[in-house]
């Protein structure tokens, strides 16, 4: 019974910490919300996923094939920060120039959910264009995945917004914690040099 | 969060609740009055707007248009008001953030949870505030904070907010409709008392009924049992960690449907009429779930994890939680396999299926998902209910058709037929047939047709199954045979586990379609028979597995796994 109690406890305290520190109070409101951003060398992992069209795809091979490349991690029935992070990968599509080579990636947290059906809807409801693909897989693989990014939850309804850019000429990760405008994103994207 | 701080915190919660509890009675009164006479003018508006909060369209048919973080505009296709405030519209918690109650009850009420004396002024230099404090919203300032993003207590919120373009008329009924949406608190509650039933049609065994009803029982006299040593003053996990300060006792009816199927809405009907209740927990029905599904979807009831195999599969309904797609879902497991894991994928397939739901149901499964993979109809061939197929006509079909696959949806009646296939040169690469059709039978399968028959197998790897001793508490004393292959008394005692998650995380919010929002929201759940039951916003289905297994040699033969539990 103290178990419990002591969990249920965290639990509650977890949430007011948690809506502390998500809502900002009178004084800080008209800060824009702080992302972090660091370098960082991920070691992909030999994996094989599958996109929305049911096609298996290495995923290191994919990732590191030279072309600009940016990672988010999602899942299709979100309620909070998927839906935003999708926001601004189709907004960030309106603003590429045409031909370009930027492979947007999202990678399902939810694979059990997550089906090619469920992610080509998902990726219909955001208007995406060619070049955004939606990544499922086997359980295994995606925590092989998440722990490689440094992005490891055992449960999706506790994850984080976050974005990797891959600066194509040295093979670095840009790490992007927390939720960025649109502005933001494509100061990112051209620091990155892949805009 | 300090440990002393926690204690005013609490009692300025509990008069929070006081007070809200009061708001609501009023609020109730005055939309019971509002509700004698609704007109189709008022309903449709409601209509307009539940669809400006759901689907993100507007009157005309067009995307509502937003901002989001500050510069990145959305359109209401993406998403909209129901993706974070959720569909009873008490908000979400997820990946750091918090979205708000905006419910009818919610908004109506000021928000003031700390220092309620405080003017406006005051309280803006209050760093912190949780959640921040603000008076009651009048609908001048619900249009603007949907606008421009900032609330009556002169707070910016958060930018993943959605900032709206609205025209006046339309904004007015997105208003209307926060302002009825889970206003009023859902019939089955009182001050005292959550109700539930459960269901049970008339050809369900005593045994199984029990198997049932034995756990259910169990729980509802231990829960109830909790509140003699605390009355209803129960907060914060004090003798137990269900419901906090919201606790009630649980009433459990039974109501039995008798006779045909097409007669239990009727009965259905006039139970719910003579007795409210808030949500049905399980019940059981060896037929169609169908009709008891549909009422549930009519009338707005939710309904949690029956036991059945022939769930209706749907990707839009809303009031009932299943363990599984059932049936349905093995053909799907099939047909995926098939498909990916395979090493190429079959030409020719045919499905035989034995007249019957179940049939219906698995071969409906693997056509559909076979036909959204990309490929052809598969050859279908029905047997009538009880008709064996002989040796004899699976080999002309076989001659006939030339089939690489085969998917056998027939009882054990078939085994004979199948071990007739062995050594014959030109026999299909595979058989599949269903193991939970089969049941206990399946380890029957001739040894001759092992090496090429395939079991669909929606259940945990056996060895792999936690032993018995782990869960079997004392929601499970009380039964004298547990009939393991039935799964009935370890489903229930899994429905219950979530159940008592459920209730704690729907706190004081007795409104059902928040219940199935929190229910919706659990993490991943690790219980008997299924290898993970996961959850999600709208999902409905929780295990979302199945094996694809071969039978090992011998007369008790293992089972051996030939796919993941997922298969994609």
């Amino acid at each position: 019974m103290n178990g419990r109690r002591n969990r249920l406890g965290a639990r509650i305290t977890g949430l007011i910490f948690v809506s502390w520190a998500a809502l900002p109070g009178p004084l800080s409101a008209q800060a824009p919300p702080p992302y972090t951003r660091t370098l960082e060398g991920y070691a992909v992992p030999e994996v094989t996923l599958v996109n929305q069209e049911g096609a298996k795809v290495n995923l290191k091979a994919m990732l590191e094939s030279g072309e600009p490349v940016i990672v988010d991690f999602i899942f299709g029935t979100c309620t909070t920060i998927c839906p935003v992070l999708s926001a601004g990968y189709a907004n960030l599509q309106t603003k590429l120039p045409a031909g370009s080579k930027v492979h947007l990636v999202s990678i399902s947290i939810d694979p059990e959910n997550d089906t090619p059906k469920v992610m080509r809807d998902y990726l219909k409801r955001y208007r995406a264009r060619p070049g955004w693909d939606f990544f499922t897989g086997k359980r295994e693989d995606i925590d092989k995945v998440m722990r490689a990014f440094n992005a490891y939850i055992p449960n999706k309804m506790s994850h984080f917004p976050l974005t990797n850019i891959r600066d194509p000429k040295t093979g670095k990760w840009i790490r992007i914690f927390g939720l960025m405008s649109s502005s933001e994103f494509v100061a990112e994207c051209r620091k990155a040099g892949i805009l | 969060m300090s440990g002393p701080r926690l204690k005013p915190l609490l009692k300025s919660t509990l008069k929070g609740t006081f007070a809200m509890a009061l708001g609501l009675i009023v609020l109730a009164a005055s939309a019971a009055g509002l509700g004698a006479a609704p007109g189709d003018k008022a309903s449709a508006a409601l209509a307009q707007g539940e669809r400006m909060y759901r689907e993100g369209l507007l009157p005309s048919g067009e995307p509502m248009q937003a901002v989001v973080s500050g510069d990145v505009p959305v359109a209401g296709t993406s998403f909209t008001c129901v993706s974070c405030h959720l569909r009873g519209g008490l908000g979400s918690w997820e990946g750091g953030i918090v979205t708000l109650a905006t419910n009818g009850a919610r908004l109506a009420l000021p928000r003031y949870w700390k220092f309620p004396n405080l003017s406006p002024e005051e309280r803006k230099d209050l760093k912190l505030q949780n959640p921040p404090a603000r008076p009651a919203y009048t609908d001048e300032a619900l249009a603007h904070v949907l606008r421009t993003g900032i609330d009556p207590g002169g707070r910016e919120l958060h930018p993943i907010m959605p900032r709206y373009y609205l025209k006046d008329p339309d904004m007015a009924l997105l208003i209307k409709y926060l302002r009825s949406l889970s206003a009023q608190l859902s019939p089955g509650v009182d001050a005292t008392t959550i109700r539930f039933a459960t269901v049970i049609t008339d050809e369900v065994s005593p045994e199984d009924q029990q198997a049932m009803l034995v756990p259910m029982n169990n729980y509802v006299a231990r829960h109830n049992q909790i509140s003699n040593g605390f009355g209803n003053r129960m907060y914060l996990g004090v003798g137990g960690n269900e419901m906090s300060g919201s606790y009630r006792k649980l009433a459990l009816s039974v109501w039995r449907l008798k006779g045909a199927p097409d007669t239990w809405t009727r009965q259905l009907e006039a139970y719910l009429a003579k007795e409210p209740v808030f949500a049905l927990l399980g019940g059981i029905s060896y037929g169609d779930w169908k009709p008891i599904h549909t009422f549930c979807e009519s009338r707005q009831l939710p309904c949690l994890f029956p036991l059945t195999d022939l769930p209706v599969v749907s990707d839009t309904d809303w009031y009932t939680l299943y363990f599984s797609k059932g049936y349905y879902q093995e053909g799907q497991a099939a047909a995926r396999y098939l498909h990916g894991a395979a090493e190429s994928t079959p030409s020719r397939i045919v499905q035989v299926i034995q007249d019957g739901p179940e049939g219906r149901d698995l071969s409906a499964g693997f056509r559909e998902t076979w036909q959204e993979l990309g490929q052809g109809a598969p050859k279908e061939i029905r047997l009538a209910k009880g008709e064996t197929l002989s040796p004899a006509a699976l080999r002309s079909l076989v001659q006939q058709e030339k089939p690489t696959v085969i998917l056998l949806w027939t009882g054990p009646g078939a085994f004979e037929a199948i071990k007739s296939l062995a050594g014959q040169p030109d026999r299909p690469g595979t058989v599949f047939m269903s193991s939970r059709l089969l049941g206990a039978k399946a380890y029957a399968l001739p040894e001759q047709a092992r090496t090429f028959t395939w079991l669909t197998y929606p259940y945990r790897d056996p060895k792999d199954e936690p032993s018995a001793s782990k869960y079997a508490d004392s929601l499970l004393a009380g039964l004298t045979e547990r009939h393991p292959e039935t799964r009935i008394s370890t489903r229930t005692y899994s429905m219950i586990q979530i159940l008592r998650q459920g209730l704690m995380d729907m706190d004081r919010n007795f409104y059902r379609d928040n219940f199935m929002d929190r229910l919706s929201m659990q993490r991943d759940q690790v219980l008997p028979d299924y290898l993970r039951l996961s959850f999600g916003p709208g999902q409905r289905y929780a295990s979302k597995g199945c094996f694809i297994m071969q039978l090992g040699p011998g007369p008790e033969p293992r089972l051996i796994r030939k796919s993941e539990w997922v298969i994609h």
